[in-house]
């Protein structure tokens, strides 16, 4: 197996950017899990409280989709190859993330 | 000089203040302990709800004064003689120098309280509560439990509305369905009467939407006493700030909400999109009514003002807290990690 540096080294910029980005969806993490303990079943904070958690979804498929092309390229040294090969997987992720937001 | 309710209030036996005790739920004496049980024969009429007709207002309901909060009324403590000022709607307070419990008397009827469910929460137990709430926050800063503990815990009646109605809705939604590879989109309508019953709807900013259904979890309509100086005896307590009409109408946007909400879970939630929906609303009742709660006071690290709340019937506590940076950024961090590390795996051996 051929491990490149450069996609490792690339690994460190999307952490720092994904725990960023990252950060209000932790407290919503939190809201939702206050809501779903503390709150009144079905009241309006409750419903309020609970909607919205797919953006939780989508910011780990987004962070996870960027870092399996980054295994893929450390792996090969083939960063376009790499990008080809991470289609199949957006078109997967796609449909998952049409099924998060519809079930949101 | 506006009146108030004091002399009442004295103990019969020893002429000393008395005060609502909410751990015995008596009125008891300050200096010689003598208690006296408010209830009365005519408890059950509190329960009592009142209709709206229509779009009409009763005329009960049409304010007789002005309800600006920056009213000030002066009044003088029958026990020390001193002067008291009551701030906008407020119906209760302790008088500065003796201590006093002072009621007003005679609010005006527009916005005066049908009924109250009493104090059964003492303090110890409402900090206690609290202290419990923040112990289990999630990511709080460091030094939250002392700004709290720092903070001002008052007992207070807060002004709620009960409001009953029922809602002929016609909707009409759209549901994306799919099976395999295919999405089709289908066009749902219907008809159905959604009934509401006793949705409490706070009438002052002190206890939040939020706030509310954090710590009123179930309303017991049996609870409610008839409105009576004794029961506020030693609590601040607030008037209705809101009529009728403003009431209802914060009151509505909860109703369309849970109405959108219920139409979702008739067909299954999931996919269910593009609501619309007229509604028809009738069978309007209502009650303005106290209830208790034990709010603190306290300001984050930040400088923002913030409160705990604890429900002064059954203890349950819910309030605004701050988070800290350090903490969900270390959090955040530590699942992003995860989920990079699983990427790089999931990558290097080209699963998919």
């Amino acid at each position: 197996m051929v491990v490149s540096p450069l996609p490792i080294l690339l690994c460190l910029p999307l952490v720092v950017i994904s725990a960023l980005i990252g950060m209000p969806m932790v407290k919503k993490l939190v809201q939702i899990r206050e809501a779903r303990h503390e709150l009144k079943r079905n009241s309006t904070s409750y419903i309020m409280g609970i909607a919205g958690w797919s953006v939780i979804a989508f910011w780990l498929m987004a962070t996870w989709f960027f870092a399996t092309i980054l295994g893929d390229w450390a792996a090969t040294d083939d960063a376009a190859g790499a990008i080809d090969r991470s289609f199949t997987r957006l078109w997967v992720l796609l449909q998952i993330a049409a099924e998060v937001a519809a079930n949101d | 000089m506006a009146e108030v309710v004091q002399s009442e209030l004295s103990c019969p036996a020893c002429g000393g203040q008395r005060h609502f005790d909410p751990a015995a739920g008596l009125l008891s004496c300050d200096s010689c302990g003598a208690t006296e049980d408010l209830s009365s024969p005519w408890d059950g009429a509190a329960q009592k709800e009142h209709p709206v007709h229509g779009n009409t207002v009763p005329a009960t309901e049409r304010p007789s004064q002005s309800a600006d909060t920056a009213d000030v009324t002066h009044v003088q403590c029958q026990a020390c003689g001193s002067q008291l000022t009551f701030v906008g709607l407020s119906l209760s307070e302790r008088c500065g120098y003796c201590d006093g419990p002072v009621v007003r008397k005679d609010p005006d009827p527009t916005y005066a309280p049908m009924a109250l469910i009493p104090f059964a929460i003492a303090q110890d137990a409402a900090r206690l509560a609290q202290d419990q709430w923040i112990a289990s926050r999630l990511f709080p800063p460091r030094d939250l439990p002392e700004r709290v503990a720092e903070g001002t815990t008052r007992a207070l009646y807060v002004p709620f509305w009960t409001i009953d109605a029922q809602e002929a809705t016609t909707y009409w939604a759209k549901k994306t369905v799919r099976s395999g590879k295919n999405t089709r989109v289908e066009n749902i309508s219907g008809e159905q009467v959604f009934t509401f019953d006793d949705l409490l709807m706070p009438a002052s900013p002190l206890v939040t939407p939020l706030i509310r259904d954090g710590i009123l979890h179930e309303f017991e309509p049996a609870r409610l006493r008839p409105y009576t100086a004794g029961y506020i005896a030693g609590f601040a307590a607030e008037q209705h700030a809101q009529t009728l009409a403003d009431g209802l109408a914060a009151n509505r946007k909860d109703r369309r909400l849970l109405i959108r909400n219920r139409i979702r879970k008739k067909y299954g939630w999931s996919g269910v999109h593009s609501i619309t929906f007229n509604t028809d609303t009738s069978g309007v009742h209502y009650r303005r009514i106290l209830l208790p709660v034990w709010i603190t006071h306290y300001t984050d690290g930040r400088g923002v003002a913030s409160k705990v709340v604890t429900c002064g019937i059954h203890g349950r506590t819910y309030g605004e807290r701050p988070f800290s940076r350090r903490k969900v950024l270390a959090a955040s961090m530590a699942v992003v990690v995860a989920t990079v590390l699983f990427g790089l795996i999931w990558g290097a051996g080209a699963a998919l």
